[in-house]
């Protein structure tokens, strides 16, 4: 009986001993074969990361006569952040924290009241302000790196250059334009970690090197960017204009060297701007009736096409009739028989360029449809109005030239600049094509891109069209637009010793709300070049709504006289007698 | 003794027969585990080493990134200060008269 017993009890043992082994070897089975994956992946998320490696964003200068200076540079500071809910005494920290940032203590104190567990209490600390704060020992608020786009030169330039937000993205200017290849793209680095989750470094660490954007050099020159920013300021203000916007070119090139806008902002403190249409490259941005400044266009198509010469004539009557509507001249000048184009240039009469329109056409009595596709085949086709110049700005405006099909006083209002919208770039270009004899340019802001393998790409000036109007017709334009400045509506820009060319333009602006103008608002431009016999550059200046009675002669012209006698002497061009 | 065994006994030292060595199985089992342990020793080292200079690398990454933080300032702080603003601002500038007239030396 002892011995059936023992021998139950080891048989059950080894049941029960086989069982176990059973269940482990199910268990190991279970863990090591079946849910290997899960558990694989489980330790590797354990101790390995995967980070970011940032790229840098590429650096944007700007010329300062042969050397480069800085307009947006990188620059690691710290953010300030708070955990409001292990904090003992907000009030007293928010104390602490104003003394060293030198913010009010109540708006600190808002923000930890406002933050549950985190809350952003400073940015763009330095190391030296970051010091002073963790001096505090404050529970609860800590620090961590974060990468600012600064600006330096502050102010200068700023619609031209955009800001990054912060999410890192570029927005307004060459920032925004430019965006993807100034960002770069980032490298990833799966590493192995220690306990505290801190990279070790291992063979087996898969990296991809991020690849830095590609740093730019602009076209524009600090010196005449600022001085055009300082005789913008002081032109719109003395107008009283609402502001005003100023485009330099170089006509050889169309490389712009300023471009400014009043009034402006510092992309520092872009968050303080209250008017979003300040961080507008108004030169680029902002599609305008140009005015009179367009019948310079009208006119070389008249001379380009051998419909009239500067010295051919005409009868100005003061007012035309066209298709029942009776258009006249501005202020109702009348110069009456045997009038020249020099003269329609020089006082802006509206019927002397409606006599050319007639004349693109086959009867020179009326406005036909000849004569309506042969003014816009001209201005779309030669000096390409109504199309994008391609300039690395953000968000450029093409501008609108109505179709042929359009009525004749549809065309007639066209060929003295209204009814038609151009943006000051696309004025400045094709003045440009007038200034060096008949080649239409590209605009363009970008002169040299660094890459980030170090290679310098500079930009090639790109000429779209050749030919745009003949020599001739370029020499006869600049003179009759220096006759403008000598004894037109320009005299306010006359400069004893040198010949400048422009010509005004005083343009209303449409009614947003229905049909026709706005009353008693206009828009003054002007656009230039000098000196005639040799163009070093091109100036176009706009003043929106001032305030003052009168023309473009008393609100635009005067800026562009200080800007244009500033720069004959920056570029040392001497007196032609 | 026989002729035969004085020449065996002469050349004796000439040929040597190889003596066997023969590991028992506590000792074969001892200098495995030690083998073994040795090896896994010398693993355990590199790895400790490999880790050492991650954190040296880490530490080195870390000063360097300080550096480049530093000389971001500076070159900030640098453009800053050569800033058209500042130098409109400054008093040498202040107290420049414009030009006015400009004769050019033909």
């Amino acid at each position: 009986m002892q011995s059936l017993g023992q021998n139950l009890r080891v048989s059950s043992l080894k049941f029960v001993v086989v069982v176990l082994g059973v269940l482990i070897v199910s268990r190991l089975v279970d863990l090591q074969i079946i849910q290997y994956s899960h558990y694989r992946q489980l330790a590797f998320s354990e101790h390995q990361r995967k980070y970011e490696i940032p790229a840098a964003r590429g650096q944007i200068y700007v010329k300062d006569g042969d050397n480069k200076v800085p307009l947006a540079l990188n620059q690691t500071l710290k953010l300030v952040y708070a955990d409001p809910s292990i904090m003992e005494d907000k009030a007293s920290a928010a104390t602490k924290l104003a003394a060293v940032t030198g913010d009010p203590a109540d708006k600190l104190l808002d923000a930890l009241n406002k933050g549950h567990e985190y809350a952003v209490l400073k940015t763009r600390v330095d190391e030296k302000m970051a010091a002073a704060i963790t001096s505090l020992h404050l529970r609860g608020v800590g620090m961590v790196n974060q990468d600012y786009r600064t600006y330096p030169e502050g102010s200068l330039a700023s619609q031209a250059l955009g800001f990054v937000n912060n999410d890192g993205d570029g927005q307004y200017g060459v920032e925004g334009f430019l965006n993807t290849e100034l960002k770069g793209n980032p490298g990833q680095l799966n590493a192995k970690t220690d306990t505290n989750g801190v990279p070790i470094a291992t063979t087996d660490n898969v990296i991809k090197q991020p690849t830095d954007g590609t740093g730019l050099v602009l076209t524009l020159d600090r010196n005449i960017q600022s001085q055009a920013e300082t005789f913008l300021k002081q032109g719109v203000e003395e107008v009283k204009a609402e502001s005003g916007s100023v485009v330099v070119l170089d006509p050889d090139t169309g490389a712009v060297k300023a471009m400014a806008n009043y009034p402006t902002y510092d992309p520092n403190d872009y968050t303080k701007v209250a008017d979003y249409t300040t961080f507008s490259n108004s030169v680029v941005t902002n599609q305008f009736e140009p005015g009179s400044v367009f019948k310079v266009f009208t006119m070389a198509a008249g001379l380009d096409l051998g419909k009239v010469k500067p010295d051919s004539t005409y009868t100005d009557n003061g007012c035309e009739q066209v298709s029942g509507y009776k258009v006249c001249n501005a202020e109702n000048h009348h110069e009456g028989p045997n009038t020249t184009m020099t003269v329609v240039l020089r006082d802006s009469l509206n019927t002397g360029v409606m006599y050319i329109l007639k004349l693109l056409g086959t009867d020179p009595n009326k406005i036909t449809s000849t004569s309506k596709q042969s003014f816009r085949s001209f201005i779309t086709d030669h000096f390409k109005f109504g199309k994008r110049t391609g300039i690395e700005q953000q968000g450029e405006a093409s501008g609108y030239v109505p179709p042929p099909t359009s009525s004749d006083v549809t065309f007639a209002n066209m060929s003295f600049g209204q009814g038609i919208s151009t943006t000051m770039i696309q004025v400045a270009a094709a003045v440009g094509a007038i200034a060096n004899g008949g080649k239409l340019y590209q605009p363009y802001v970008v002169a040299e891109r660094d890459k980030a393998d170090g290679s310098v790409q500079k930009t090639a000036p790109k000429v779209i069209n050749p030919k745009v109007i003949s020599k001739q017709t370029a020499t006869d334009l600049g003179n009759m637009m220096e006759v403008v400045v000598h004894h037109g509506s320009g005299y306010r820009a006359f400069t004893p010793g040198y010949k400048i060319a422009g010509k005004t333009g005083t343009a209303q602006i449409p009614n947003p709300n229905g049909p026709g103008y706005i009353e008693g608002v206009n828009i003054g431009s002007f656009a230039g070049f000098a000196p005639i016999e040799d163009p070093k550059f091109v100036v176009m200046v706009r003043v929106n709504k001032p305030k003052v009675a009168g023309f473009a002669e008393s609100t635009t012209v005067p800026i562009f006289a200080n800007l244009t006698r500033w720069l004959l002497q920056y570029y040392a061009v001497p007196p032609s007698g | 003794m026989s002729t035969a065994t004085y020449a065996m006994r002469r050349n004796q030292n000439l040929a040597r027969t190889g003596t066997e060595l023969k590991l028992g199985p506590v000792s074969a089992t001892v200098v495995m585990i030690l083998t073994i342990t040795v090896l896994a020793l010398l693993y355990l080292n590199q790895i400790t080493k490999s880790s050492v200079f991650g954190y040296q690398l880490s530490a080195l990454q870390a000063q360097q990134k300080q550096a480049l933080q530093s000389k971001q300032a500076l070159e900030v702080e640098a453009a800053r200060l050569t800033s058209i603003q500042q130098i409109q601002n400054s008093q040498a500038v202040k107290g420049l008269v414009p030009t006015t007239q400009v004769t050019y030396a033909k």
